[in-house]
Formats: C-alpha cells, sequence, structure tokens
C-alpha cells in the first residue's frame, strides 16, 4: 500500500476559511500541506506540512511549490478564494495536474475581463464600461447609463460597490472609490448598468466543464444600493423552477464563457422580466463562514461542502452531492457601524431562538469595524436551519434583531 | 435551596462546544474521557456520555468541553447536556473521579515531555507572533491544551495547531494519542491575524 496522497492546500492568512478547509482534510486520509503568503513560525520545523508562497509573485510561487513537489509529490492543488484559485490552476498546470486554465481563473478574478468574456459568449451580462481614475470624473459620469454602479476590477465582499442614479451621485461615489482603490494601487474601475430584481448565489462544482448545482439561495434582502452588503442566503430557493432552471442555465453557460472545467463555482445572478442576469462567477467556494449552511448526503455521514471539495480534487468518491433535506441559511452580520467594537449583547438570547444553531462572533473586542463601501469584514455569522426556508428566514432575522454591538466611537 | 446552576454553552465548531458552569466540576486539574467505558466513577461523565452522539468529554475546573458526533445541532445536544451537567451536581457528591493511578503515572511522564517541548521549543516559536499555548493535562495519552495571545481567535490558529504544535508533538513524543483544543477563540482580543476576505 502507498503512501497517502499529498494535498497542497493555499491558505492566504487572512481567510475565514482556514479551520474549515484543515478539519476537512483531516478527515480524509491524505498527507496536508498548506501553502501560505506568510510564512508560519513552523514552517521550518515542518516544511512538509507548511510551505510558504510568494502569492504576489505568481511566478515565483509556482517555482516554490515546483521544487517542494519534486520532493513531496502533490495529487492535487486547491485555492479557497480567487488569489489561490488563479495560484491553484498555475501550479496545479506546472505539476501536470487537473486544473483551470490560468487565463480562466484570471477572468474569474477580474470584473472587466469576465464581462468581456461572458458578453462575447451571449451571456446575459449588465452594460458595461472600464474607466480609469486618470480620466475627468464629469466625463465618464456624462457617459454612465442610469441607474448604474461603480465596482472595483478585483476585490471582494462588495467593497467598493456603489449605486448612482445621477451623475453628481456618480461623481461622489467614484471619490469614494478612489480612496479605496488607492489602497490597492489600482487605477481602473468599472460602470454596470444596475439590474433590478431578486438576486441569488449559486454554488456549483464544474467537472469536465459541466456545471453541477450543489445549492441555490435566495438574498431575502433587496440589494438595491447606494451599497451592496450581504445579509441572508437562505437555500432552498424559493423562486419558480422554471426561474431556478434558468439561473442554473446561465451561470453554466457563464462559467463555459471563461472556459473553467473543474472545481467549485460561486456565482451571483439577478433575474427579473428580461431573464436571468449574470452579476458575478468566482472560481471559487462561497465565502466567510457561509458554507456552514451546507451539507451533502444525509444523516451523520453528510460531508461539508470542503470536504466534498477536497474529495472531488483528490479523486476520492464523494457518496453525495445532494444537499440535505432540511432549509438552511446564513446571515452575514451587517456592520452596525463604524467603531472600535467594546462587545456583543445577546448572542445568548440569539442562539435560544428556535432554528438558530449557531452564533458566531468573528470580530473580536478591540477590532475597528468598518461599514460598506469601504470594509470587508463581517462581526459575525448567524446559521439557521428548518423545515422550510420562510422559517429559517424568520429565525436568522429574530436572533439578529436580539444581538446588541457595543462601539467606541471617535473621542469615547 | 440549591442555588441556580447558570450554563453558557459556546460552540467551537460542528464537533465541539465548550460549556462554563457557573459551579466548579473539577477542581484536581483536567480529566478527558474518551468512552463510556472511561467515564464509569464519574458521574458527571457517565451522564454525559447518555447524551446522544457524544464522543468525548474534557472537564477542567468550571468548564467543560465536549465533542459530539452527528447531525444534530448543539441547540439540541447543548440542552440535553446542560440537564445532564444540572442533575450530576444535584445528585450531591463528586462529579469526576481522579485519574486512574497506572494511567496516571504514564501520563505523568507524558506531561513531563509535552511540557518541556512547550517550554523549549513552541512557545519560543508563536511568542514571535504574540501566541502562547498552556499545557492544561495530558490522560491517556491525550494532550488537553488552550492556546493564548495572538493564537487565541486567530484565523490561522488550526494551521499553527494542526501542521505546527501536533506534527512536532507527535515527532517528538510519539506516545502522544491525540491533541484536545479547548481554546475559547471567541473571546481573543488580539489575534496575530484577522480574518477580513471573503
Amino acid at each position: 500500500m502507498g503512501a497517502p496522497a499529498r494535498l497542497l492546500l493555499l491558505l492566504p492568512t487572512t481567510t475565514y476559511r482556514a479551520a474549515a478547509f484543515v478539519e476537512a482534510a483531516r478527515r480524509l486520509d491524505v498527507e496536508l500541506t498548506v501553502g501560505t503568503d506568510h510564512r508560519s513560525v513552523f514552517a521550518g520545523d515542518q516544511p512538509e506540512r507548511l510551505l510558504t508562497l510568494d502569492f504576489a509573485r505568481r511566478d515565483r510561487a509556482v517555482a516554490q511549490a515546483r521544487a517542494f513537489a519534486a520532493a513531496h509529490p502533490v495529487a492535487a492543488v486547491v485555492g479557497v478564494d480567487d488569489e489561490t484559485a488563479i495560484l491553484a490552476a498555475a501550479i496545479a498546470a506546472a505539476l501536470d495536474l487537473p486544473h483551470n486554465p490560468v487565463a480562466a481563473a484570471l477572468a474569474a478574478r477580474d470584473k472587466h475581463l469576465q464581462r468581456t468574456a461572458m458578453a462575447r459568449a451571449g451571456v446575459p451580462v449588465p452594460a458595461f464600461r472600464r474607466h480609469r481614475l486618470g480620466e475627468p470624473a464629469a466625463a465618464a459620469a456624462a457617459a454612465a447609463p442610469y441607474p448604474c454602479v461603480l465596482k472595483p476590477l478585483c476585490l471582494s465582499a462588495s467593497r467598493g460597490v456603489i449605486r448612482a442614479d445621477t451623475p453628481e451621485a456618480f461623481v461622489a461615489a467614484r471619490a469614494v472609490l478612489a480612496e479605496i482603490l488607492a489602497e490597492t494601487h489600482a487605477d481602473d474601475y468599472l460602470v454596470e448598468a444596475f439590474v433590478p430584481g431578486p438576486e441569488a448565489a449559486l454554488e456549483g462544482l464544474l467537472e469536465d466543464g459541466r456545471l453541477q448545482p450543489l445549492a441555490l439561495f435566495d438574498k431575502p434582502d433587496p440589494l438595491d444600493g447606494p451599497y451592496f452588503e450581504e445579509t441572508i442566503y437562505v437555500t432552498p430557493s424559493r423562486l419558480p423552477p422554471g426561474v431556478q432552471r434558468e439561473l442554473i442555465a446561465c451561470a453554466g453557460h457563464a462559467a463555459s464563457a471563461l472556459g473553467l472545467v473543474t472545481g467549485p463555482v460561486h456565482v451571483e445572478l439577478r433575474h427579473n422580466s428580461r431573464g436571468p442576469w449574470l452579476i458575478e462567477l468566482g472560481a471559487r467556494p462561497i465565502g466567510g463562514r457561509c458554507s456552514a449552511a451546507l451539507r451533502f448526503g444525509p444523516g451523520p455521514g453528510a460531508l461539508s461542502l470542503e470536504e466534498l471539495l477536497l474529495r472531488r480534487a483528490l479523486g476520492l468518491p464523494v457518496p453525495s452531492v445532494e444537499r440535505e433535506v432540511a432549509a438552511s441559511g446564513v446571515m452575514m452580520i451587517p456592520v452596525p457601524g463604524a467603531g472600535v467594537l467594546r462587545a456583543v449583547r445577546g448572542v445568548e438570547a440569539a442562539r435560544a431562538v428556535p432554528g438558530i444553531e449557531d452564533v458566531a462572533i468573528t470580530a473580536h473586542p478591540g477590532q475597528r469595524l468598518v461599514p460598506p463601501p469601504r470594509g470587508a469584514q463581517y462581526p459575525g455569522f448567524l446559521f439557521a436551519r428548518g423545515e422550510s426556508p420562510a422559517e429559517v428566514e424568520t429565525a436568522l432575522r429574530r436572533a439578529h434583531a436580539l444581538l446588541r454591538f457595543e462601539l467606541a466611537t471617535n473621542g469615547e | 435551596m440549591t442555588p441556580e446552576i447558570r450554563i453558557t454553552a459556546e460552540p467551537v465548531d460542528g464537533r465541539r462546544c465548550r460549556f462554563v458552569v457557573s459551579t466548579p466540576l473539577f477542581e484536581g486539574g483536567a480529566r478527558r474521557f474518551g468512552s463510556p467505558g472511561e467515564a464509569q466513577g464519574s458521574p458527571l461523565a457517565e451522564a454525559l456520555f447518555a447524551v446522544p452522539g457524544v464522543t468525548e468529554v474534557l472537564v477542567a475546573g468550571p468548564s467543560l468541553t465536549v465533542t459530539k458526533d452527528g447531525p444534530e445541532p448543539w441547540k439540541v445536544t447543548g440542552k440535553l447536556v446542560g440537564a445532564a451537567v444540572r442533575a450530576a451536581v444535584a445528585a450531591g457528591g463528586p462529579l469526576v473521579a481522579p485519574a486512574a493511578p497506572a494511567s496516571a503515572a504514564d501520563d505523568e511522564a507524558l506531561y513531563g515531555r509535552v511540557a518541556d517541548l512547550f517550554e523549549a521549543e513552541i512557545n519560543p516559536a508563536i511568542a514571535r507572533h504574540g501566541g502562547f499555548v498552556e499545557l492544561l493535562d495530558v490522560q491517556d495519552g491525550v494532550v488537553m491544551l488552550r492556546m493564548g495571545g495572538g493564537c487565541q481567535g486567530c484565523g490561522m490558529a488550526d494551521v499553527t495547531l494542526r501542521q505546527g504544535i501536533e506534527a512536532a508533538l507527535r515527532q517528538r513524543v510519539p506516545e502522544v494519542a491525540g491533541i484536545v483544543d479547548a481554546t475559547d477563540h471567541a473571546s481573543g482580543t488580539n489575534p496575530y491575524v484577522t480574518a477580513s476576505k471573503k
């Protein structure tokens, strides 16, 4: 019997996903190597288990991974977010392992590349245009369709995404966006037509270019701007079956348009009288702690999303890709305001709400909370399960109403 | 009249939950129970293993860390745990028996070796990120520890624990049968890394 296969798991140090993926790997008969962008204090002592990679310089990271794999053969490379999905594709290509084309992963990361490829392939996307911050704001405002949405090309968690209904609002939004982009040294941004209608999120898995839908989430809170802070996700969807089929087909079309062929996709879509609209597609699983809302297969042997993804990546059997029967949901707790978190009250009361399974406060006392459009950190997550999506949504709202965030604002 | 017992539940993840009880449960350090058989003679542990799905119990002072296997959410299992704790306390008498002497002797030797490793290698390493790890106890070869400082609540704490600390323990002290992390990460006030990306 040979040695267990080795998994190279790429984890940015600021990810929410470390615990879920490490725990999933521990459940498998697999040697785990964690590749991170900052050197672990144990990297010297455990070189087979902890690998430092230069995430900012892809060629260098690929060379580092290739050198590592020469001594410790790797069976699969898995990224957990937009950035590491690109690096995973590049490393897997260098190691001759199954992978997405790097160009496809890059297109999934960049909203302009993504829109361009999708529009060319006939995927319904909002009208869009790329602008540079160096251009006069008034000229960009004059060219915009209204209502419109200004977006950074490569930030996540709706950071910097702002709706503008008038040229004056456009100029103001652009000024805010410029401040955010200055932190990332980016010069370009996207302006696209605002698409009205309910939004949904599809979690899916690609195999040989075919999309296997895993879960379709409704987002019952309207995302009409001016900012687009995500809150509640509930599955199964309550949208009509025909609409659900259209959304799934649209997502599959979009993945093909980008050239993605394998691994997870997280797709944001809208639907209105004109049909489905592709808002964004990421070559990654659902973010934050939200994956805890998903379980696959029945009973005690149910798989987490992470275990399912790792099993697929390693070519191990997957007993079921069918989501559990129960309805489930998660609330990304909205940032309650700007300030330094002092305490969170009402957690026990929130946990006691029927249907609530967990209240995870991820912000720590002393942490500065930054609301949208500048912030990218949720103070925590609420999880619920129930017999129906409506029951789950009600539980999440009731629990959230019981939480009290104490913040120290300026001068306190 | 028996004073009211307050119990706070702090789920660590889907499998583990820490309970803090307003009355001491075990003042002889920490004790781990990995099976119903090991729980025999300790009324609190016996009661907890009667709760469906419970696979491991760690008792230390006023706190319990319970591990379960099964789909029931902590909301359901936690209520049963709470009832078991209250019933055991109400029955009076010692809740947890001291560790068996034979096993205790082996564990004491193991404790010393693990403590030496923590002092000489583990803690100096994680101190570079403002963290530390505290050895709570060793029972039946299982190391019980708690992380603090920059490790408590850190987004990479699981990577440090599993890929660094646990790996070092298994290499240097191969008799170690497992690790139980009793850290309350939600209470960390100064984590080295705070999660931020979606």
